[in-house]
């Protein structure tokens, strides 16, 4: 079985011989971290911590549905405490030198009313497809045979990005809270805007290339629910990923649809549904999104990606394997992909990390891959274990 | 007639020109402004408090809310001396060292103003050395400390560590929240309050100063 049909028949909840070896990586604190602790230096970020870890690998289709062109990136200030800039989203933000955070804090948006979206977004996000494909029409004909080829193991997939979350993102989260009440139709406006764009790309993309999943994101709840009541978000946003959906279904009705979104998202998965959403990432357990109840609910309806508890990784060994068999039977049913329910905190240590991927590989039958284990700080780590697994 | 009523209820409904219209109404009528505060801003806002933890109104119903109250509250507060209305109490606020995130600290905020409390608002990146500074040049009665990050959450027990050893956990209740925050670590690490949303935290300050 290939990791593509692995994958495809785990969301589908269909019989397979292991789950597919899947993580949602660290965070970038985590490198240095992690470092001291034994991790080789030249792990540096996700993309080494993927290929150090040996996860299972995906094929991400090149077809950009978000702004065409960014704006430009800009240093305002640069003193010996902070740096004051704008990014490519146009939004102003403060980074801190001191190592005491690398979040930044975010000073000003550029979304803030019709005349900013009309004269600052609308041209960046004009409908059209040929500067969101590869340049070269020999290039996009050589993903499309290579993606297509019956003997192509990898599951292959196609971004649709965000609707409320971009406009999160430029408006900033009070912004577009204010916004739904202040200008109700220029939200509905801009999400029916975003939804035609992506629908719009897609389209050719999923008719010539017959895609296992679209990934999407939001990142719109905290740890009490979503940041709008789910009778807004029904309003605002369902219809339009209808479109996106049907876009994606008339070319392959089995595609897995899912979306990223922290936090506490119980209230948000059923207008999802009804907007064609069936799946879910990264299922933050530790934000009050628990994954068993999610399936006691929605059964077959909902497939999910994430869900581990990253406080039981902080915790330790007890509480992983804890964890771990907590889930188990869940995720024997299918539907399933279980990872950690958000990039790994550098408060989780490297020796803990590796514990509970070497008991996931065990408990769910992954086979254990050669060249990790043969690390020697791997052999070293697991010496110590002895009797605990 | 003075609508403190309507001010409420135009508070609830996020109307921030009719609170505006109103409580302009209320001081030519001359109302007194303890009692336009109370029974108009503050017990709007408590009614908006009560829904955000109902699950029956959202960040934006509350940010709206919160806005109308301010334009009410401006309106309101110089007028408060002269008529003898001291705040509830005085907290200062902020997220702890090493934490940017603010939504959830100024949602905090403005939820303990409508419930009738004077905010120093710290900000965020908030040493333990400011805490203690506010402790002793605001005269505040609580300490409120939010962190989003479970690695910065060891920055409130620091925050208390110092506090104690500056002489000075005798003159502050301490409240804490935040999303990886819990009732089982605020007792760990020997803060007086927790609070699990930003409507909570109202409650709990009153509570901590003694006047729920």
């Amino acid at each position: 079985m290939t990791h593509r049909e692995r994958w495809v028949r785990v969301m589908h909840f269909q019989p397979v011989d292991h789950i597919p070896d899947e993580e949602f990586g660290a965070w970038n604190e985590n490198f240095p971290v992690w470092q001291e602790q034994g991790l080789p230096k030249d792990v540096n970020n996700n993309s080494d911590f993927d290929r150090y870890f040996q996860f299972a690998p995906r094929s991400g289709i090149p077809a950009n549905v978000g702004l065409s062109h960014g704006f430009k990136s800009e240093v305002l200030e640069d003193t010996d405490q902070y740096r004051i800039y704008i990014d490519g989203n146009g939004v102003k933000q403060q980074v801190f030198k001191d190592g005491s955070s690398s979040i930044p804090h975010y000073l000003e948006f550029p979304l803030k009313d019709r005349k900013s979206w009309e004269e600052l977004f609308l041209p960046r996000l004009e409908i059209e497809l040929e500067s969101r494909y590869p340049e070269n029409r020999s290039d996009w004909e050589q993903i499309k045979a290579r993606y297509s080829d019956p003997g192509w193991s990898i599951p292959v997939g196609i971004t649709i990005g965000s609707l409320f979350g971009w406009i999160r993102n430029w408006a900033g989260f009070e912004g577009v809270s204010m916004l739904c009440y202040d200008d109700p139709d220029l939200v509905k406006e801009m999400v029916s805007h975003l939804a035609a764009l992506i629908s719009k790309v897609i389209h050719r993309a999923v008719h010539e290339i017959k895609i296992d999943y679209a990934a999407g994101w939001e990142d719109i709840a905290f740890n009490h629910g979503p940041i709008l009541s789910p009778k807004m978000f029904r309003e605002f946003v369902t219809p339009n990923y209808r479109r996106i959906a049907d876009t994606i279904r008339e070319a392959n009705p089995d595609a897995v649809i899912y979306t990223d979104c922290d936090g506490n998202i119980n209230d948000l998965i059923e207008p999802w549904l009804e907007g064609g959403i069936n799946g879910l990432f990264p299922v933050e357990s530790a934000a009050g999104s628990d994954p068993i109840a999610i399936r006691k609910k929605y059964g077959d309806r909902v497939v999910m990606l994430g869900g581990v508890n990253k406080r039981a990784l902080i915790a330790g060994k007890e509480a992983i394997k804890e964890e771990l068999e907590r889930i188990k039977p869940y995720v024997d049913e299918g539907g399933w992909i279980p990872h950690v329910d958000h990039r790994v905190p550098p408060d989780v240590t490297f020796e803990n990390y590796v514990y509970y991927l070497h008991l996931k590989r065990e408990m769910f039958g992954i086979p254990h891959p050669e060249e990790f284990e043969s690390r020697p700080e791997i052999k070293a780590i697991k010496a110590k274990w002895k009797g605990v697994l | 007639m003075a609508d403190l009523e309507g001010i409420a209820e135009n508070v609830i409904r996020g109307q921030a020109p009719k609170v505006k219209a109103l409580v302009e109404e209320a001081i030519a009528e001359n109302v007194n402004a303890g009692d336009i505060l109370r029974e108009g801003l503050i017990k709007g806002m408590g009614v908006v408090g009560e829904k955000f933890k109902n699950n029956e109104f959202y960040v934006p119903e509350v940010l709206i809310a919160a806005r109308a109250m301010k334009m009410g509250m401006e309106l309101v507060r110089p007028l408060l001396a002269d008529a003898g209305v001291e705040p509830v109490g005085k907290i200062a606020l902020g997220t702890v060292k090493g934490d940017l995130h603010d939504i959830g600290k100024n949602l905090v905020g403005m939820m303990l103003e409508g419930a009738g409390f004077e905010v120093v608002d710290l900000g965020i990146d908030v040493s333990p050395e400011q805490f203690i500074s506010s402790i002793t040049e605001h005269e505040v009665q609580v300490i409120a400390m939010s962190a989003l990050l479970t690695t910065t959450m060891p920055s409130m027990k620091t925050t208390i560590d110092a506090i104690s050893e500056a002489g000075l956990r005798d003159n502050v209740k301490v409240l804490i929240g935040g999303a990886p925050v819990t009732q089982k670590y605020a007792d760990e690490i020997g803060a007086d309050g927790y609070a699990r949303d930003a409507a909570s935290g109202a409650d709990q300050a009153k509570v901590l100063v003694g006047v729920a």
